[in-house]
């Protein structure tokens, strides 16, 4: 699957764009993995996931070569 | 009132003056030591107004309430930016093209204090003091007109806005829904700079702004209303200057207070639109949520780096808290001026909130009402991802409020929640950390496993003890907490 991610998650991930694999087999077991992983530094109840288009609740299950998009909550104006 | 002289610092005690004239004015020699900078404004009588030509001008106060209104606000010029003395003189009366109907005088220790106090004054005086405005026309006609707002010009009017009512979906009809709209603008800053001079010139009759935050020069490179003469200024009060300059027509309102959980049902209820451009999440979700309770429509964006982010939230559509149900601490997502920013994000963002209340107003196109845009500006992209009421909403579903679960407001919170716990310090030591109570400490630089048992992470802020509690709650240990506001906030009573 590809992985993008927005704002602030970019920024500490440090790449935009990556393509994944997981033996995760929900979207919240998932943020979970790559917030530890990746040392987002976000609690991954703040973290909102898009699966192809559309965002989803965390129970939902990862699909095969899904896009999935990382949203945070974003403040600046 | 003569020769003065004062001595620092005296600001407090300066007598505020403000007079009514029927003479004519003549600016006063004013002297005082301890003041640096003296600026003497003169407002004259000009020989044109709204593209008409002009004759004369007649004023007209009610004389007792505009002395003691004058008095207040020229009191509260002193104190605000603290001039060393203010004096303000108004004609009553008929004037020629070219007489003097205000002259205001304030002097400060330094330059810009005496700048910004005297313009402050006009700004206040034109929409608190009852002094009111009647403008003879070289066509033999004349009106009375507000001392801020110019009169209506529906000639005016009609040629700025003709090319959109060429468009078939504006057309009069259309034209006449802006004229009546109402629109409060949350945050005078990056993305009101975008916002604001397309909703003036598309003709919307009536914008409201709220920001108490003055111009600072860093805000310069997106904040594109203002200037750098204008650095210390009210946000508020130049960006309403430059929709007064960009399209008389319309009318500000401008409020330079913070919105709060007092004010911010009053501001929502008396507008059509509401438009965040604030940037803080504590704003966002609190506008999110009186929008919901008064049935306001609300365009809310927010922008980091090169991103940015839009939605809609209409009366029955999903709102802000279906998509963000937790509510974020403070600072975990950082600020422009911690992330930094590129000035055409919000610039662009802002324009794109515009279109979304002009579709509103206007009713072209689809709203983002179910949908989140994101654009990135480093390549262009953008992307659009559907999103849905959410029934556990703490909002508008059935859901709690959900704090974040990574932080405490106090030790006494943590006491309240743990009953047992350890302390733990990530402060440095060149940073030397100092705590009375028991402690372990663990510096951020070099953090290897946290102890067992109920943790309370401490550091001077609460930014770093915040990323260590996030790190473990993500990985699914539940009883390490951050300190909100870090040491800096303990209560004097508690154990440092």
């Amino acid at each position: 699957m590809t992985v993008r991610y927005f704002a602030v998650l970019r920024d500490r991930r440090g790449v935009g764009e990556e393509t994944l694999s997981t033996d995760c087999e929900s979207i919240g077991d998932f943020i979970c993995e790559l917030v530890v992983k990746h040392q987002l530094d976000l609690a991954p109840a703040l973290i909102r996931a898009a699966q192809d288009g559309s965002f989803v609740d965390d129970s939902t299950p990862i699909r095969d070569g899904a896009q999935i998009v990382l949203v945070p909550p974003v403040s600046g104006g | 009132m003569g020769l003065r002289s004062c001595s620092f610092p005296r600001y407090r005690e300066v007598d505020p003056v403000f007079r009514l004239s029927h003479q004519p004015l003549i600016p006063i020699v004013h002297a005082c030591d301890s003041a640096g900078g003296f600026v003497t404004f003169e407002g004259k009588v000009r020989n044109h107004a709204n593209l008409r030509e002009v004759l004369r001008l007649e004023y007209e106060a009610y004389e007792d309430l505009a002395v003691s209104e004058g008095e207040k606000l020229v009191a509260e010029a002193v104190a605000r930016y603290r001039l060393e003395s203010a004096t303000v003189v108004h004609r009553v009366g008929l004037l020629e093209v070219g007489e003097t109907a205000v002259i205001i005088q304030t002097a400060a220790a330094h330059r810009r204090e005496a700048f910004a106090g005297c313009e402050w004054i006009l700004d206040q005086l034109k929409h608190r003091v009852p002094i009111w405005k009647k403008e003879y026309y070289a066509d033999g006609d004349s009106g009375w007109v507000g001392a801020d707002a110019p009169g209506p010009n529906p000639e005016l009017d009609a040629q700025l806005t003709q090319r959109q009512r060429r468009l078939a979906e504006i057309g009069d009809a259309g034209q006449a829904r802006l004229k009546a709209a109402s629109v409060l603008l949350v945050g005078a800053g990056g993305l009101a700079a975008g916002c604001l001079p397309y909703l003036a010139a598309a003709g919307v009759g009536t914008l409201g702004l709220i920001d108490d935050d003055v111009v600072d020069v860093s805000n310069l490179h997106r904040q594109i209303l203002f200037s750098v003469e204008d650095v210390g200024r009210l946000k508020v009060e130049r960006a309403a200057q430059f929709v007064n300059l960009l399209n008389p027509t319309v009318e500000v309102h401008r409020h330079a207070e913070r919105l709060t959980e007092a004010n911010v049902d009053r501001f929502v209820a008396s507008y059509d639109w509401i438009v965040d451009g604030s940037d803080n999440l504590p704003t966002k979700f609190l506008l999110n949520q009186a929008c919901r309770r008064h049935s306001k429509p609300l365009v809310t964006a927010s922008v980091h780096g090169f991103e940015g982010q839009l939605l809609t939230v209409l009366p029955d559509g999903p709102c802000l808290r279906c998509l963000f149900p937790t509510v974020p601490a403070g600072r975990c997502v950082g600020t422009c001026a911690e992330n930094g920013i590129l000035g055409v994000v919000p610039g662009t963002l802002g324009i794109l909130q515009a279109n979304e209340v002009l579709k509103g107003i206007l009713g072209y196109g689809e709203f983002l009402s179910h949908q989140t845009q994101l654009i990135d500006l480093r390549t262009g992209d953008t992307m659009r991802l559907s999103r849905q009421m959410n029934p556990d909403c703490p909002v508008c579903g059935s859901g709690m409020d959900i704090c974040d679960p990574c932080e405490v407001e106090s030790i006494s919170a943590a006491q309240a929640r743990f009953g047992e716990y350890i302390i733990v310090d990530v402060r440095e030591p060149d940073e030397e950390p100092h705590l009375d109570c028991a402690h372990v400490r663990l510096p951020f630089s070099g953090l290897g496993e946290l102890p067992e048992g109920n943790l309370v992470v401490v550091c001077e802020t609460g930014t770093r003890s915040l990323r260590v509690a996030a790190r473990y709650l993500a990985a699914g240990r539940s009883n390490v907490v951050s300190l909100r506001g870090g040491v800096a906030s303990l209560a004097p009573d508690e154990p440092r």
